[in-house]
């Protein structure tokens, strides 16, 4: 279905129809750019009312834990998802490794990759009880830095025998796993935080391999930073949206064709059931197009591709994801991005007042 | 190591304004604001929503360097009023509209968190 073929009723049909769908065509996607804007189109009023804005907005969750959570919001322009998702990514602070005191490193793991892929261990602790460490401070105060040791030393396993190859029985303490890293508080950190809520957010993180007479002895301090900074500080693992699929079936497909056109879509899309008319006969049917890659295998088809489906997304419904790395869970981490962003606006504002 | 300080994509340097306003002299009503160590999670927002008041004649950002962390906002308005006062009035309606976000986003996740219990 190129740009050519699709047909209109009118030209109102048309107009509502780039205002709030994107079309998924063979070669193209169609309406791409907005057009809702004041004054374009005749007969809408696109001006901006918080009257408007309150009835359009919803926000529906889908799912939701400690770690991952999905959730729709609709009645939004596209740069508001696009401004939490940037924020999520590098604007939320949260702590990890920074610096990496290194007293004996006999492993053969280099001290400059195992120092990067220390820094890169997440870290369960509250980012908004700390400061930001003060530039050129390399000490540290309670407020702003946590402590953790790592003390690992290979040795042989004493029970070993001859017959062993396993690296199990033959050593002990081979694998440097986070649950080998012990927190020393500082200060009043000890009352204020609770041991269980400070440390590696999981306890199998293998760090590095050793050999018996291999030892580590690291001192290890986490700061608080911004993933603007390094990666590392970033509190999601990642955070995206996508726009919700729409399939629509134009004419009835039948028999093997409605089981090809069930292929050409993620499970759960198309459904087959009983044709109306009987006599066994297997129909398509849309179940559910949320879960839709929009792969438009479709086209593919030469039977299939005029004017038997329209694949459209809808233009304000974002599906969201957040999926968070554990310091924070992800309901905690959006309303972090919300603070942030009504922050930076408002910063902004008190500046343009000020200035004029 | 060459790599510039990590807090130079958000503290001014000494001396530096946060917003820079420069009237645009071929054009009536028309103004450009330098905006320093902010980027396209806030550029894009505003312009999205200075676009959307139809006393607002153009609206456009750009960020004119990956590496310089600022943005540069040209804004034309009608005589109806200037365009400091679009941008100020689309900030406000940008924080209405956030707070408004932020507070169903709080009540949904409460709501599901009841409904799981």
């Amino acid at each position: 279905m190129s740009k050519s073929k699709i047909k209109y009723s009118s030209s109102k049909q048309f107009i509502e129809e780039s205002r709030n769908e994107l079309v998924l065509t063979e070669f193209e996607v169609l309406n791409a750019e907005a057009t809702n804007f004041p004054g374009n189109h005749y007969g809408y009023d696109d001006t901006w009312t918080l009257e408007k804005f309150k009835k359009k907005l919803k926000i529906n969750i889908i799912r939701i834990d400690n770690l991952e959570m999905e959730f729709d919001i609709i009645g939004v322009d596209p740069a508001v998802p696009n401004a939490f998702r940037r924020i999520l990514l590098s604007d939320i602070p949260t702590m990890a490794f920074d610096r990496v005191f290194m007293f004996n490193n006999t492993s053969i793991i280099q001290d400059e990759v195992l120092a990067h892929r220390l820094g890169l261990i997440p870290l369960k602790a509250d980012p908004r009880l700390f400061e930001f460490r003060r530039e050129g401070d390399e000490e540290g105060t309670p407020e702003d830095t946590l402590e953790f040791e790592l003390k690992v030393k290979c040795s042989w396993n004493p029970s070993r025998t001859k017959d062993h190859t396993n690296p199990e029985d033959l050593y002990r303490d081979f694998r440097v796993l986070t649950s080998h890293m012990k927190w020393i508080p500082l200060g009043g950190q000890k009352d204020l935080l609770n041991s269980d809520a400070v440390g590696p957010v999981y306890d199998d993180i293998l760090i590095a391999k050793m050999r018996p007479g291999h030892e580590l002895d690291i001192k290890l301090h986490a700061l608080k930073g911004t993933g603007r900074d390094h990666a590392k500080f970033s509190p999601v693992a990642t955070a995206f949206y996508r726009l919700l699929p729409q399939v629509k079936l134009l004419r009835e497909v039948e028999g093997e064709a409605a089981e090809r056109l069930q292929k050409c879509f993620s499970p759960g899309v198309i459904d087959l059931v009983d044709a109306p008319s009987g006599g066994g006969k297997k129909i398509a049917k849309v179940n559910d197009a949320r879960y839709d890659i929009c792969s438009r295998n479709v086209f593919r088809h030469e039977d299939l591709k005029e004017d038997t489906v329209k694949l459209t997304r809808a233009r304000d419904h974002f599906i969201f994801y957040i999926e968070s790395t554990g310091a924070l869970p992800p309901e905690v981490l959006f309303v972090e991005a919300a603070k942030i962003l009504s922050q930076k606006c408002r910063v902004f504002l008190d500046e343009l007042k000020s200035g004029l | 190591m060459n790599a510039p300080p990590s807090f130079e994509s958000f503290l001014l340097f000494e001396g530096e304004k946060k917003i820079v306003v420069e009237q645009d002299t071929k054009v009536p009503n028309a103004a450009i604001f330098t905006v320093n160590k902010e980027d396209h999670t806030l550029g894009n927002m505003i312009r999205c929503q200075l676009l959307k008041d139809p006393n607002v004649l153009f609206a456009g950002y750009k960020q004119p360097h990956p590496l310089e962390h600022k943005f540069i906002l040209r804004i034309q308005s009608t005589p109806a009023y200037s365009p400091q006062d679009a941008l100020m009035n689309a900030i406000t309606d940008l924080i209405s509209e956030l707070s408004l976000l932020e507070e169903r986003f709080r009540d949904a996740v409460r709501e599901k968190r009841e409904g799981l219990e």
